[in-house]
């Protein structure tokens, strides 16, 4: 074993960018906001910008990282195509969410550059959780993201929703490590083993009839670890915690938590199940099944009943969770691919349904939209943002030609060619009774005629163009798919292989 | 020439990019620039007609463009003699659709040229897709505006449930077709339509696909179970909105079957046929005895839609040549026919802002030429000899005859029962006592209105008449199709 780690500093490079970046930037806010020469400035500005700079620099350095895969640091580690798909997702899904929630930090008089620092922490915290490659480095890496977010949930300390949010996600959150730590020690109990690769031969090498009384701690182990899991995504029934905590939080929070976190949990499942645990595919798949029929029907039926809109967005992506679950629970290469094109198409939609949510506010009062009854106004005041939201929710629906059908469309073609015809079957009826909240939106927005009694804020430039490009590709993606259904291709052939 | 078809897709969704461009404000330049483009489109879908090839069941117009290459799936745009004549009557009414909303929209102008702008690009995209999965998209992406178009410009608060069983309904049976579409892929590896017609489905494989293409077309057409979200859908949708409904959307439907249903899977399809003419018939009859005692105009002119479809899908299943000509025949008079009448009630309407027949009578005094016009396409609807629908009906009870006599005799009564709401509907009306209370409101047509109904009086004489032109222009394709049989 060499000491010196030789090429392993060059593949964490970026990790240890994000590192330093925020520390610096979080010394410079430290002294310079306190500083009475300079009159303790805000710095939300000045910070955006360097968010920004970093996450695109960061960008750069992952794009131009010149290993295809490799293992590193004693195999703690692991870079390869399907963490760097991941990356780039991750990555596009912090700068938009910084983006849209630009002006919200301004307007609600919140002055804390710490919302910024916190932003780029999760996401290293993200990588290091993508590229992990032994259950110790995954378990550190999601403390670390789970305590950056319980953080952000609180981060908007004059509110009493928000503490509340902070604190119901913190109790749930460190349950749910400990319930996932206690399975992942019964794994080492009985392998002894904690590598990702050193789990699969094992698991490929033994068998029920050789573990003999150890299977049942193999299952039980790997039940705490699948339930961690399934509590983290906030995927039915282990999503009670999701509504109140997303509601609460501020809703640029609430952005970032629905865009991101969803798709560094769901990378290191895949690895942790597809290649450590694919000989005990028996063992969890019936249970990603259940998980991801109650997910449809929680996320279509919860969502009935709903005023808020930030409460029903929480429902509809618990829904699209159900879907990608029915991707994954096939377990083929097409199954893998539709769960990472239909994981692209996730993140654009919600990225612009949450730049529209951010954007509306009341000019008056200053107060925030929080009720769909709001959205009657909208169609009169912003009658382009009002157009791309009833987009978003036909491309929600999986109405072509939006791009919602596609990924919708490439989960179907996915499982029916391995055979859930069950499962394919709820999840069609889910899209329909989720058809039911989508067109709500629509209803509110476009059936109501009236005066006007709402004067809606102008929202700033960042929103505006984030608005306009995930509409555009809301569109241009169904007509053009083959990039990105060839790279999710190529990504999930690597990652089975 | 191939690029005929491109531009009239094209077309619409340039020119509602244009409009959207406008400001809010310049209405009439909007809907200028609406009817020009429609009227452009309509003239271009002409050309198809004139270098359309009558001596060939080939798909002409073809054009080729990358979709999903990797699964094979393609735009694969052509049409044969049965879709040419459906893009024709898209692109027809749409323009009138257009104008007949001229004045009676003034609330979201814009957002209504530019919701009908796509559904005419959509609607013509359905009829001249040759790749089951493109079908399968633009059926389904009809719905938006479609939904858009009754809630947002429907005229009262119900309208908003039957905008929501509109989009539900055929949601709901699309979705199945979905399903069906994934497994024929995952069988022959390509959802080319071409080569589908050349694949063979076992049996029972047949059965499942056959029921599945059924559940979302008969919602479509509507086929009686199936049926509730029409009367509502066009009641509560302005007329331009009932135009489409009647004139096109229903016809997706009927076309499903002969494109995919009827040659695709041939021994379901015969297996099936009892089904079909037993909802059929009962179609004919039970909607033509609801429309007798139907109190609302577009309820009537609704319930006789259904009627009539009875008439096609019984044709169309038929499976033979005089049967499925009738049927094509029947469903492009329906276009005129329908579209007419609910024009015609859209005028009434707009004027006096009731549609419940007790508020109306003796409107030949003091509207003498809408009155006309009522009876023409009363007569159209019938089906008096001489009227584009008589030709259909009559040919559709020949090819039932020759395949089942008890159907047709049942489905005859329909005629008769035909001739009694449609006489009936204009007889309270036209004739009686005129209601002197709204006596200022009863003005004549206006130039706009006069000139919108004009053509649709000499389409339906012209396909009454010479039938032949018409006729000739599908034979080929009709043959092609019952192949398989």
């Amino acid at each position: 074993m060499n000491f010196f780690f030789e090429n392993d500093f060059y593949a964490i490079l970026p990790e240890l960018f994000l590192l330093c970046a925020s520390l610096a930037l979080l010394v410079f806010g430290v002294v310079y906001s306190t500083s009475k020469a300079h009159g303790k400035p805000s710095l939300m500005r000045l910070m955006g910008w360097a968010t920004i700079l970093c996450l695109g620099l960061t960008f750069a350095l992952v794009w131009n990282t010149p290993f295809q895969s490799m293992i590193f640091f004693s195999q703690s580690l692991l870079i390869d195509e399907f963490t760097f798909f991941f990356k780039v997702l991750i990555l596009l899904g912090s700068l938009a969410s910084v983006c849209i929630s630009f002006q919200y930090f301004e307007t609600e008089n919140l002055k804390s550059f710490e919302y910024l620092i916190l932003i780029l922490l999760s996401t290293l915290s993200m990588f290091l959780l993508v590229s992990a490659y032994d259950l110790i480095s995954m378990y550190l890496a999601i403390e670390m993201q789970s305590l950056c977010f319980y953080v952000l949930a609180a981060s908007q300390r004059n509110s009493e929703f928000s503490t509340e949010a902070g604190l119901k996600y913190f109790l749930l959150g460190a349950f749910s490590s400990g319930v996932f730590l206690l399975g992942c020690s019964f794994l080492y109990g009985i392998t002894g083993l904690t590598n990702f690769e050193a789990l699969a031969i094992f698991f490929s090498q033994q068998s029920q009839i050789t573990l003999n009384q150890e299977w049942v701690f193999v299952q039980v182990s790997l039940l705490f670890i699948l339930v961690g899991f399934l509590f983290k995504l906030s995927a039915a029934p282990f999503h009670f915690w999701a509504p109140d905590v997303y509601e609460g939080s501020p809703t640029s929070v609430t952005a970032f938590f629905s865009i991101v976190p969803k798709v560094s949990i769901l990378a290191i499942f895949m690895k942790l199940f597809f290649q450590s645990f694919y000989e005990l595919t028996i063992l969890w798949q019936p249970f990603l099944v259940l998980s991801g029929i109650f997910s449809l029907f929680v996320g279509a039926l919860g969502a009935f009943a709903q005023k808020k809109i930030k409460r029903l967005l929480v429902y509809s992506s618990i829904g699209h969770l159900g879907y990608m679950f029915l991707g994954a629970s096939c377990l083929t290469v097409e199954g893998v691919q539709s769960v990472l094109t239909y994981l692209i198409f996730y993140l654009i939609m919600t990225t612009q349904v949450f730049s529209c949510v951010l954007a509306l506010k009341d000019n008056q009062t200053g107060q925030r939209l929080r009720y769909l009854e709001d959205l009657k106004y909208l169609n009169k005041a912003h009658p382009l943002v009002a157009f791309a939201f009833v987009l978003n929710f036909f491309s929600m629906a999986g109405i072509p030609p939006l791009v919602g059908f596609c990924g919708k469309f490439y989960v179907f073609f996915a499982a029916l060619s391995s055979s859930l015809y069950f499962f394919v079957f709820m999840a069609l009826l889910s899209s329909i009774l989720s058809c039911f909240y989508y067109l709500r939106f629509v209803k509110f927005m476009y059936f109501h005629k009236g005066p006007v009694q709402l004067k809606f804020a102008q929202m700033d430039e960042c929103k505006a163009w984030m608005i306009s490009t995930s509409s555009f590709l809301l569109i241009y993606l169904f007509f053009f798919p083959t990039v990105v259904f060839l790279w999710a291709e190529k990504v999930a052939l690597l990652f089975l292989s | 020439m191939e690029n005929i078809l491109l531009s009239l897709l094209c077309l619409p969704v340039l020119g509602a990019i244009l409009i959207a461009l406008f400001p809010s404000s310049a209405t009439r330049q909007m809907k200028v620039v609406a009817l020009t483009v429609s009227l452009i489109n309509f003239l271009l879908s002409l050309n198809l007609w004139i270098f359309f090839d009558n001596s060939t069941s080939k798909f002409q117009f073809v054009t080729q463009l990358d979709w999903f290459e990797f699964l094979n799936m393609q735009w694969y745009i052509g049409i044969d003699g049965i879709s040419l004549f459906f893009i024709i009557l898209t692109t027809f009414l749409v323009p009138v659709c257009l104008l007949i909303s001229w004045s009676s929209i003034t609330h979201l102008v814009k957002e209504f040229l530019v919701a009908f702008l796509f559904l005419e690009t959509f609607m013509i995209a359905v009829f001249c897709m040759l790749d089951l999965i493109l079908f399968y998209v633009f059926f389904e992406s009809v719905l938006i505006p479609m939904f858009l178009i009754i809630g947002v410009w429907g005229s009262r608060e119900r309208k908003i449930r039957a905008a929501y069983q509109f989009f539900l309904y055929t949601l709901i049976g699309s979705l199945f077709m979905l399903l069906a579409i994934l497994l024929i892929y995952f069988q022959v590896g390509t959802t080319d339509l071409q080569v589908l017609m050349t694949t063979e489905f076992s049996e029972r494989r047949q059965f499942f696909l056959w029921l599945a293409f059924f559940l979302s077309f008969a919602v479509k057409v509507p086929m009686i179970p199936f049926h509730i979200w029409l009367p509502e859908a066009h009641v509560e949708a302005p007329t331009s909105g009932s135009v489409i409904l009647a004139g096109i959307l229903l016809k997706l439907g009927t076309y499903g079957f002969l494109r995919f249903s009827i040659p695709l899977f041939p021994e379901a399809t015969v297996y099936f046929t009892p089904l079909i003419y037993t909802l059929s018939v009962l179609g004919i009859i039970y909607a033509s005895f609801t429309t007798l005692r139907q109190i609302d105009l577009k309820k009537i002119i609704a319930y006789s839609s259904v009627a009539h479809m009875g008439f096609v899908t019984l044709g169309l299943f038929s499976l033979n040549t005089q049967g499925i000509e009738g049927a094509i025949l029947l469903m492009l008079s329906h276009g005129f026919v329908a579209s007419a009448l609910f024009l015609c009630i859209g005028i009434l309407y707009d004027r006096t802002h009731t549609r419940l027949i007790r508020y109306y009578g003796g409107l030949v005094q003091t509207m003498p030429l809408f009155s006309f016009f009522f009876f023409v396409f009363t007569l159209g609807n019938l089906s008096l000899p001489g009227t584009s629908s008589f030709v259909g009906e009559f040919l559709i009870l020949l090819g039932v005859f020759q395949t089942n006599t008890f159907i047709a005799t049942l489905a005859a009564t329909g005629m008769i029962l035909g001739g009694a709401y449609s006489i009936w509907l204009y007889n309270r009306v036209v004739f009686g006592n005129l209601k002197p209370i709204y006596l200022n409101q009863f003005a004549d047509l206006n130039r706009r209105e006069f000139f919108i109904l004009l053509p649709f009086v000499v389409c339906i004489f012209w396909m009454g008449v010479y039938p032949s032109i018409f006729l000739e222009s599908f034979h080929l394709s009709v043959v092609n199709i019952l192949q398989s049989h």
